[in-house]
């Protein structure tokens, strides 16, 4: 267009300086942009996306993200800077106001609450207070919190409010563990008062960022199995609970098996029928998985491998992977394992195939919602397969922890913990002797135990193991 | 966008005798220049650059401390030197290499299918006339603008087993093996996803091929073939080389369409990526993996840019 312009002659310097240095500046801005747009291709290959991770942990209850042989909990992996830029601050500004005004009412809602043992919540004193809560999950459990949970304790506790963050499927959750490690890096609080998430609590823990529950803080802790909270290593109040059972369509199985040899018998007598999903995009295949395995592991180590980890012990999986590595011509598809619990509930849906392990509080939403056959039953086998908690854990930096216990504390009274159960078709977080006799009776059919999966570490190595014995190619001798 | 690229080498190239004979006397506005160039830069350095270097130090034995994502992973190889261990210990396992020769297999077909496929409809675009041809020149850009999750449940439906396809099958009396949850699953949601970027890519190209050329080979008996070998081809070389890189690195670093479409085992690299960061929780190997990724995708955009570069003279 310059070519255009008059010729002001002693301008004519300026003007085709001009021209050269804006043709400049719109090189390298176009050579910046590509160079960002290719690194950005390739940085797209190291940052795993985040998008699939909703469709993999499509999960109704993060009740399995479990520690435990590492149910749904599908962070959202991502490199510490970009990922905490990207989780940018929500909750900061708001927990750093009120901790202030927190701090005076909440020794005295500590000594209160220490008073009222049956965990009926101090009908705290003092100003409001502002408990920034992360959560993450299905949307049912966001629905659980907003629109059940949270608003219960408003009348308990009318001063108290939440600043609520829900990540769905839990797709932020590696954000946030960043962004609390971060906050502790520098210094500065990380405006975060209690998390609900999976295995990040007792990685967090370890780290120095989650404080650990004892029942001197939550009294009511001590209504919960121990093993359960064991399991998080302590570093969080398992507030729900969920087991995987045995799903199997009536029609086609008339004598379902209740056994565990029974199972895998039957698995080899009808091929094509029966399928899991890998243990690590779910939990209800993570069961089955850990429930093999187990039939290798000496009884006296049984604990060990549920709250500790030694690599050298893996070697008692060997059984295990043998007998789950012989399963596979006989499951469905020539051998394939549908990703996720729901893929298999899918799976099971269209008939393609009449066994599989599901969690009970899916299979039963799923039959509500007449996307499973009514045909289709639920049986515990036996031994069981295990069952896993969701957690919330408290962050060790927080700025309102009296009131984070107080909170907690009365989510596990038999009040809000009936709400759990009648909203998620889940599991109490305490034991069910605690709870009234009405919902022992309703539930009886469910209302059984469960086992335990084994810790984090091993869950990850489990999670590892299963695609190169099982799932992989026929594993050459290694060293 | 690349297009914008050859404009810029151009660009580049109009500016270079003014540059030669122009001693910068001031420094004001190439600092002007370079300031109103930099966000982007600063935003690549920050985001990008600085977490993919702490990365591969991490991948190379150097777990920093301060972060508690790496620092926190199992089966850490921690040294005070640089090492190689993670690497090595990757490529000794079988179940990794075959991750490799799977990511390999899928990005060769892909790349190949993608390039003559696209190469195919876009020549059929270019050079057919009629009703049918402006069909096709909307229908190959329908993928563009269907989410990639969303185009793979679509394939899911339609290929597994019960699905519609084998429904029609069934009606025809024929027998079907599913093609999904397999490589072939992977290459044809990877073509499908690739598609219409090829055929833009191609097809703009060859607009840019002059008619009369083409008229005048025709005019001394060249037939079709000896046509698009010596004439089209050549000239479109560049487009091809771009749709050939920029598939080579989607593919490569792809994740949504073979964690879906794909088998349990092998995984290609974005899957195993994945895996190894949340579900083994080994950051290391995952590092490790990412880093890899990074070189194949470097080689393939070295080739881009020796490619564009090249524009600028031959056009």
């Amino acid at each position: 267009m310059a070519t255009f312009l008059p010729d002001p002659g002693s301008g004519h310097e300026t003007t085709r300086l001009r021209r050269r240095t804006l043709l400049k500046v719109l090189s390298l801005a176009g050579g910046a942009a590509a160079l960002s747009a290719l690194l950005e291709a390739c940085g797209g290959a190291a940052t795993a996306t985040t998008a699939p991770a909703a469709t993999t942990a499509s999960k109704t209850t993060a009740a399995s993200t479990s520690a435990a042989g590492g149910a749904a909990s599908t962070t959202a992996s991502s490199t510490a800077a970009s990922s905490s830029a990207a989780s940018t601050s929500k909750a900061s500004t708001t927990s750093a106001a009120s901790s202030a005004a927190s701090s005076g009412s909440a020794t005295s809602s500590a000594a209160s609450s220490s008073a009222s043992a049956a965990g009926s919540p101090p009908a705290a004193s003092g100003g409001p207070v502002k408990i920034s809560f992360y959560s993450g999950g299905d949307v049912n459990v966001q629905d659980l919190w907003q629109n059940s949970l949270l608003p219960a304790y408003k009348k308990v506790a009318p001063n108290v409010s939440f600043d609520f963050v829900f990540s769905e499927h839990g797709t932020g959750d590696q954000g946030t563990f960043d962004r609390i490690a971060a906050a502790k890096q520098a210094g500065k609080p990380s405006g975060i008062d209690i998390w609900e998430t999976g295995s990040l609590l007792s990685q967090g823990g370890a780290a120095g960022l989650i404080e650990k529950v004892t029942a001197s803080n939550i009294s009511n802790l001590s209504k919960c199995p121990q093993n359960m909270i064991d399991q998080i290593n302590g570093y969080g109040v398992p507030y729900r609970g969920s087991s995987v059972i045995l799903g199997y369509n009536s029609k086609m199985v008339s004598d379902p098996p209740k056994t565990l040899d029974a199972l895998l018998a039957w698995i080899k007598k009808n091929p094509g029928q029966f399928t899991y999903c890998p243990p690590d995009t779910g939990g209800s295949g993570g069961a089955f998985v850990t429930r093999v395995l187990e039939t290798g592991i000496a009884d006296a180590d049984l604990k060990f491998f549920q709250t500790d980890y030694d690599q050298a012990k893996e070697s008692q999986w060997d059984k295990g992977w043998a007998t789950l590595k012989d399963l596979n011509g006989s499951i469905y598809n020539n051998g394939f394992y549908p990703k996720g619990n729901v893929p298999v509930l899918q799976t099971m849906g269209k008939g393609s195939i009449s066994v599989a392990p599901l969690w009970s509080d899916q299979a039963l939403s799923y039959l509500q919602q007449n996307l499973l056959p009514p045909e289709v039953k639920l049986l515990q086998i036996d031994p069981p397969f295990y069952g896993g908690a969701s957690w919330v854990g408290v962050l060790n930096d927080s700025q309102n922890k009296a009131a984070a216990y107080a909170f907690l504390n009365w989510l596990l009274t038999p009040d809000a913990q009936n709400v759990v159960i009648q909203k998620l078709n889940g599991y109490p977080g305490i034991d069910w002797k605690y709870m009234p006799d009405d919902v022992q009776k309703k539930y009886a059919d469910i209302a059984k135990s469960y086992s335990i999966g084994f810790s984090s570490k091993f869950g990850n190595d489990l999670n590892k193991l299963w695609y190169e014995k099982v799932a992989g190619t026929p594993a050459p001798s290694k060293p | 966008m690349v297009r914008e690229s050859s404009g810029h080498a151009r660009a580049v190239e109009a500016v270079k005798p003014a540059l030669t004979s122009y001693k910068p006397a001031r420094w004001r506005e190439p600092a002007l220049g370079l300031l109103l160039a930099s966000p982007p830069v600063v935003v690549v350095l920050l985001l990008i650059a600085l977490p993919a270097v702490q990365a591969a130090l991490f991948s190379l034995g150097q777990v920093p401390q301060d972060n508690a994502a790496y620092s926190t992973g199992m089966h850490l190889v921690s040294s005070p030197t640089l090492t190689l261990a993670v690497y090595r210990d990757l490529l000794s396992s079988p179940f990794f290499r075959a991750d490799i020769k799977l990511t390999a297999v899928v990005t060769v077909w892909s790349v190949v299918l993608t390039l003559l496929i696209g190469y195919v409809l876009s020549l059929y675009v270019r050079f057919a006339s009629g009703r049918l041809p402006t069909a096709v020149r909307s229908l190959y850009l329908l993928p563009m603008f269907v989410p990639v999750v969303i185009a793979s449940y679509a394939l899911i439906t339609f290929y597994v087993d019960r699905g519609q396809l084998q429904a029609l099958l069934h009606a025809a009396g024929l027998g079907y093996k599913p093609v999904i949850y397999r490589a072939t699953g992977i290459i044809i949601g990877q073509v499908w996803a690739n598609i219409p970027f090829a055929v833009l890519m191609l097809g703009s190209g060859l607009d840019g091929i002059p008619q009369e050329l083409v008229e005048a080979a025709q005019d001394v008996g060249a037939s079709p073939w000896r046509i698009l070998w010596r004439i089209v081809v050549p000239l479109n070389i560049v487009p091809a080389l771009i749709v050939l890189t920029f598939t080579f690195i989607g593919v490569v670093g792809s994740f949504t369409i073979p964690f879906l479409l794909g088998p349990n085992a092998p995984q290609m690299l974005g899957v195993a990526m994945n895996a190894y960061f949340t579900s083994y929780q080994q950051p290391q190997a995952a590092a490790a993996m990412a880093v890899m990724a990074f070189l194949a995708c470097a080689v393939a955009g070295g080739l881009y840019v020796w490619g564009t570069s090249r524009t600028g003279r031959t056009v």
